[in-house]
């Protein structure tokens, strides 16, 4: 499966503008990860929490969409019908799962759509049209791509621990925290050395003004979602 | 500052912070247990500061540390459940450990781990809600969600001075983790020639 940055947007029914998807992205987590369920902020949280599954399925991952929901489903579920009826440690056993997935999930899932469908060029190139220096747009770029990396060289790391039988079977912590994170650190910096390669080919570190290829403009849809995002934004800290 | 930034220490930025993000994120999932929330400042650093010091390895110029901070604090902002808060502290914290390192002239082994303390000060922002003039709104507004039962629990572990305690152990958790890191640069990278 491939992750990360994609340019991949001729698959889609609806492909907003990045900036239209970061807003969205900024309202989904500041609402979902408080945890209030009362009037209007009800209401704000299921707009948030379906927004999430409306968008994938705009991207044609209908089986990530499905499991999102089902998820959520049973995660609301347990918090709003078996809480009541618990109490000490069942009750937190209930309680600390479903309140994880309640407030995190929608926000990961709108960050896995964002990163999913905002290629690179695209994201640099609305970052420059915000006016965002050079020196932050960078290393953000360089961060959501390696993001998904990192979780591939984990499984390597994890898949040759096993082949080595030394997968669970180390009980030290440290010794642990050793075997997995020395390689991953190994692999980071070759990574690095790679990417500035690769950099230096594609002309960054000349100088001067970049063009670009792709082409972002901000549709009227694109402003009422930057615009319906802002006030969910205030009403939820209004209310 | 006046001159530009090269693109390769730019890159390394970013790899070296979602590095850093992810071993703080998952090394934070021991943190839902109330009575390890409070031990989490202390744990967090000692994990974190591994790769804190090889990346610290790699700085040679005053800012690089300090962009490493800012993306650090928008993105816990985003995906760690924090208040605005987290942003000043990440950005201040690393921008005190970039004038530490900047003091050792970005080689020195002390200054690296002092900074590696200094930067984990940061870990602040992610508690400061539960004291001072937050902390009846953030008990109020979590009541909701995790019910009263948490709340007095976590009430009861967080008297006032918890405060100074969990910033103190911040302070430690951060130097032994650069003290460790250190040594994991020694046995692994220093030889491979990657430090």
């Amino acid at each position: 499966m491939q992750v990360g940055f994609q340019g991949n947007t001729k698959n889609t029914v609806f492909d907003p503008d990045p900036r239209a998807k970061l807003a969205m992205l900024l309202a989904v987590n500041i609402i979902m990860i408080s945890g209030g369920s009362a009037g209007v902020e009800l209401v704000l949280r299921i707009i948030c929490a379906a927004l999430p599954f409306v968008l994938l399925v705009s991207v044609r991952h209908y089986r990530t969409a499905v499991i999102y929901l089902a998820a959520m489903g049973a995660a609301v579920f347990g918090e709003s019908c078996i809480l009541p009826h618990t109490s000490g440690i069942a009750g937190i056993l209930v309680l600390i799962p479903c309140g994880i997935l309640t407030r995190f999930m929608a926000g990961y899932m709108m960050c896995w759509y964002t990163v999913r469908s905002i290629s690179v060029s695209e994201f640099v190139t609305a970052m420059e049209k915000m006016h965002v220096p050079y020196f932050i747009t960078i290393p953000m770029s360089v961060m959501f791509r390696y993001f998904p990396t990192l979780g591939e060289e984990y499984h390597a790391v994890s898949d040759a621990m096993k082949m080595r039988q030394i997968g669970r079977t180390v009980k030290d912590p440290l010794t642990y925290i050793e075997y997995v994170l020395v390689p991953i650190m190994m692999s980071t910096v070759r990574i690095a050395d790679e990417l500035s390669a690769a950099s230096l080919t594609k002309g960054l570190s000349a100088g001067g003004r970049r063009t670009h290829i792709c082409e972002i403009k901000l549709t009227l849809a694109d402003l009422f979602i930057i615009a319906g995002s802002a006030v969910m934004i205030v009403l939820f800290f209004v209310y | 500052m006046k001159e530009k930034f090269e693109v390769k220490e730019l890159i390394n930025v970013g790899v070296f912070t979602a590095l850093y993000f992810v071993v703080v994120f998952v090394t934070c999932f021991i943190g839902m247990v109330p009575i390890c929330m409070v031990l989490i400042p202390l744990i967090i650093p000692i994990v974190a500061g591994i790769p804190l010091m090889l990346f610290f390895s790699k700085i040679k110029r005053f800012g690089m540390f300090t962009i490493s901070g800012v993306l650090f604090g928008l993105i816990m902002f985003l995906l760690g459940s924090y208040s605005w808060v987290i942003i000043l502290t990440c950005v201040v914290s690393a921008f005190l450990a970039d004038l530490v390192l900047m003091s050792g002239k970005y080689s020195s082994v002390k200054c690296c781990v002092a900074a590696s303390s200094v930067y984990s000060l940061w870990g602040i922002g992610t508690f400061i809600s539960l004291f001072f003039g937050f902390r009846e709104e953030y008990l109020n507004s979590i009541v909701d969600g995790y019910g009263q039962e948490y709340v007095d629990k976590l009430a009861s572990y967080t008297p006032a001075w918890m405060f100074f305690v969990m910033a103190a152990m911040c302070l430690v958790g951060g130097f032994i983790g650069g003290v460790l890191g250190t040594k994991v640069l020694n046995k692994h990278f220093r030889k491979a020639g990657m430090a």
